[in-house]
This record gives C-alpha cells, structure tokens and sequence, in this order.
C-alpha cells in the first residue's frame, strides 16, 4: 500500500532534485533543449559572486530577525492565555486568523496599509511625527517584511505552545503555590521547561518555512529597494527565471535544499526524542 | 488576594485586546476598504461610517475581468491535488503506521525533507521537467506542482493518525474473519476519520493560497486566483479596491475551513508532533 506514494513521491521530489544535480553541472545558456557539460563552472560563478553571498546574509537577517521576535511574541501571548479564566477558545481561535491569510495577500495588505499616500499605518506613522515611505527606505524594508512575516506566522507558535501549557500537569503548580513561588517563577521553572519541546517544534517548523516562501517579498518589495529584502529564495527566482541562468540556478537551490535539509533531519530528532 | 488577581486579570485581559488588535486590524481593514468607494477608501483618518458599496465585487464578477476564470480554475487545481494526496496518503500512511521497516526513519526523513524543500528549489528542476513534457501552462502540471508538498504531507500526517487508532480494533475484525484490506477500510479509516478531513482541509489550504508555483506553471486561462492578485500590481500603480476585494475572495473559504478543523490545526501546522 505504501508502493504507489512511494512512487509518486519519487517521482516528484527525488527524480526533479537528481535533475537538479546534473543541471547545475550543464550550460543552458545557448539551448535550452541541449545543454552542454559545464564542469564546475556553474557553481564556481555562484559560490564567488558577492551577490549570492550578501543573498544568505540577509535571508540569515530577515529568518533570525522574523524568528526570535516570532518565538518571543507567541510565548508571550501562549502564556497570556493559558492564565486568562475566560473566552481562552474565543481568544485564541480569533488569533489565528492570519495563518489563513495567502501569504500574496499579506504582502499586498500591508503594502496598502504602509503605503506612503493612502496607508492607514503609514497615517499612524505621520501622525506620530515619523515621515518615511517606509517600503521604499533601505533601512526600513527589511524590518517591514520582518514584520509580515512576525504578523502571519507567531499565531503559529502560540497555538503550538498554548496546547503544550495546557497539558501541563497540576501537581507541580501546586507545590510550587504552596512552597511560596510567585507567578513568574512558576513561568520561568515549571510551565517554560515543560513546553521546551513545543517551543523546539514550533521553532524548527517556522525556520523551514521561513525558507520555504517568498511570495510576501515578491509582491510587497521585489526585493527592493536596491536588493534590501533580496533574500536567497527571490534571488533564486530572479537568477532562473529573469536571468534564465539554469544551471547556476540549479547550483544555487541546491545550497538552499541542504540548509532546509540539515533543518528537517533536526527535526525527526526531536520528533522522535520525546515521543515513545 | 482576590482583588489583585482580579486586577492582574483586568492588565491580562487589555493586553490581549492589543494582540488582538494587531492581528486582525489588518484584516478587518482589508474587508472594510473592499465595499468603500475609491474617495472613501483614500481618505485619512479612516473612515468608519460610510455607504458600503459592493461595485468592485459587482465589477469581477460581471465585468469583462477573468475573476470566475481564475477561481474556477483555483477550485480544480486545490480539489484535484487534494483527492490525490489524500488516496495515496491515507493508504500509504497507514502502511507507514503499521508496517515494520527497517528503513523506516530514512523513509521518514525523506518525507519531511520533500514537504519541507524551499519552494524556489522546487519550482526550478520541475520547471525544466515541465518544458520537456509539455506541461508548462497546464492544470496538471499545477497539480503536480502541489503534489510535492501536499502528498508528504498527507502521507506523513495520516501515519501520526493511523498510530492513534489502537491496532487492537483491527486485530478483533480480522479474528471476526476480515480480510486485512477490509480491516483497513471499514475499522482504520473510519476511526481516522476526522484525521482524514481535516488533513484534506490543510492540502485544500496550502494549494489555494499558493503563489509561487502558479506564478511560472500557470499560463492564459490556467491561472489561479493569487495570479489575480498579482496582476493588480502595475507600473502603472495598483489597483487598490480590487485588490482588497480579491483578497477578501481568497480569504474567506480557508478562514471557514480553518475553523472547520480547528481542533487539528495545533496537529497539522506542528507535522503532527503536538497533539
């Protein structure tokens, strides 16, 4: 019964990534149809162009910046809610909203919510004495599609750690009442210990996504203005399908398919740790 | 005592009403600005009092726009991906629940590396695939396209589903005289039922609300609806009212199917590592 997934799976995942190793060792550039052999050229022009480089940084900015504050934010709220008597379902299901959102359409909506003309927030921003087209100024576009991201995805942690706090037992909360802790403590040495693993989850699940799209930059900056939300995925797209480089590309994916890869066997690890 | 709490309570409560703030202003002012006219939607401060206008929604639906075009074509592709993730799924995830293979953590990993390859570095050898056998612009090869994430994910959510279901169950239909087939069929899957539907909601959501993938698989009259969104954005500027109308379009099936599987949704976003 398992033959026929794994046949298609095979199909579609390792025969294209087997495809991908031999592209990256062909030329595409005179025909498509027939490419030549290419040794090492292909990923010697990848691996030394600066581009490439200054690429992974800021995809290490943008996944470290979108990540902590993420994480940060959804314990935070997680632990608001587990210590709320009432409306702790209605809270939480309103919440998530935004992880049903396209990520096409986040990027859009807060395009149209910072725009410098008829932005709601950017309104907000004026008023508060900030003048900036926020989208437009290097130094705030990656902290806006940061920010995309942080809105979109920290429902995600929250409801992963919330179903943790839940399933915390309450004998330790007891006697630690009784041994006199306050509440902070019991935040700090009983609840957070006990959800590590959730928080382990909910971090590894979001890094490999936060690789995975680019959908939100794509719409809401381009990767601009002048490269400074070009992370590796959108300079991926670009060097395929605007510079029609096939076989750099292909090098370049395969950069990104062994950090993603690195990620998901950590992932099994914990998965399995704790789970007979 | 009481009273503290009481206050500490009051403090919990408020600050809630900020995230929550921050989580759905966003949204709400997207529906808001979808059924305000073009002056309306422009003015700042925002206006909150006005007569809601439903010409924008009027326009792609009637007018000479593609938008029926785009969302019929955005229903195949999600259903069609869908049914064919959750056949192969739940047959091979329950072979991968109640097989014993020696292999089983490098069939595991592999399941988890092809649900979790970055799209970019999946779009670009499919690509070359495609242009090959002709299926660039084509519904099945979108289809196919979301196959790659949606069948590891159905093969790997319905094996955390099937292990759920106590294989006592199945080893008391079997001494009853079922065949394992029919063990499989008429004990397993209905008790993993609701695993099944809301692992088939989590495909349905992750194809329609794609962007990527369509944007280079999808040509003249195969596009779906995120397509639309971002044919909005122009040199010429962006088409604003319709921009929030199809953004609201796009969200309100999975928002409706998200609170449809509620329950699951902890399981489903984690790859089934918390329940």
């Amino acid at each position: 019964m398992l033959l026929p997934s794994m046949i298609v799976l095979a199909a579609v995942s390792l025969f294209p990534f087997f495809f991908m190793i031999y592209a990256s060792f062909m030329d595409y550039a005179l025909d498509m149809d027939k490419p030549r052999f290419a040794g090492f050229d292909n990923w010697k022009g990848v691996l030394t162009a600066d581009t490439f480089w200054e690429s992974w940084g800021r995809t290490a900015v943008y996944a470290g910046g979108g990540l902590i504050a993420q994480l940060a934010l959804g314990i935070a709220v997680a632990l608001l809610l587990y210590h709320i008597p009432k409306f702790r379902n209605l809270f939480s299901t309103l919440l998530m909203l935004p992880l049903f959102v396209a990520p096409i359409v986040t990027g859009l909506l807060w395009r149209f919510l910072l725009d410098p003309t008829y932005g709601l927030y950017n309104w907000f921003l004026q008023k508060l004495g900030m003048n900036v087209q926020i989208l437009g100024d290097t130094a705030y576009a990656m902290p806006a599609v940061i920010l995309m991201d942080v809105w979109e995805w920290t429902p995600l942690i929250t409801i992963i750690v919330l179903a943790g706090l839940q399933t915390v037992p309450e004998e330790p909360l007891e006697a630690a009442e009784v041994d006199g802790a306050n509440g902070w403590q019991k935040v700090r040495y009983i609840l957070l210990p006990m959800v590590r693993r959730m928080i382990v989850v909910a971090l590894l699940v979001r890094s490999m996504d936060i690789l995975r799209y680019v959908d939100t930059i794509t719409i809401a900056t381009e990767g601009g203005p002048a490269d400074a939300t070009k992370i590796i995925g959108y300079y991926l797209m670009q060097v395929a399908f605007r510079f029609q480089d096939i076989g750099g590309a292909a090098a370049l994916g395969l950069t990104m398919l062994i950090v993603s890869t690195l990620l998901g066997r950590f992932f099994i690890k914990v998965m399995r740790s704790e789970e007979a | 005592m009481a009273a503290s709490r009481r206050a500490l309570h009051t403090v919990l409560y408020l600050l809630l009403l900020v995230i929550l703030a921050w989580g759905l202003v966003p949204i709400l002012y997207m529906m808001l600005s979808s059924v305000k006219t073009q002056v309306n939607m422009f003015s700042m401060p925002p206006k909150l009092i006005f007569q809601p206008t439903f010409d924008v929604y009027g326009e792609m639906f009637a007018g000479r726009g593609d938008f029926a075009e785009f969302l019929t074509n955005s229903v195949i592709v999600a259903l069609v991906t869908t049914a064919l993730s959750l056949l192969l799924g739940v047959m091979g995830g329950f072979a991968l629940a109640r097989g014993n293979f020696k292999r089983e953590k490098d069939i595991s990993f592999w399941i988890i590396s092809t649900r979790m390859a970055p799209i970019p570095a999946v779009i670009l050898p499919l690509y070359l695939i495609f242009s090959k056998l002709g299926l660039i612009g084509t519904t099945t090869g979108l289809v196919f396209a979301y196959t790659t994430f949606n069948l590891p994910f159905a093969l790997w959510m319905m094996s955390t589903f099937f292990k759920d279901v106590p294989i006592d169950l199945e080893e008391a239909a079997m001494i009853d005289g079922c065949s394992k087939f029919r063990a499989f069929w008429r004990v397993a899957v209905p008790t993993a039922a609701p695993g099944i539907v809301a692992t088939g909601v989590l495909c349905l959501m992750f194809a329609w609300n794609d962007y990527s993938f369509a944007s280079i698989f999808t040509g003249n009259g195969t596009q779906t609806v995120p397509i639309a969104v971002s044919l909005l954005v122009s040199q010429s500027g962006i088409k604003w009212g319709q921009a929030m109308a199809t953004g609201t379009v796009i969200i309100m099936p999975m928002v409706l199917c998200g609170f449809l599987v509620r329950k699951y949704m902890v399981r489903g976003l984690s790859m089934g590592a918390v329940k």
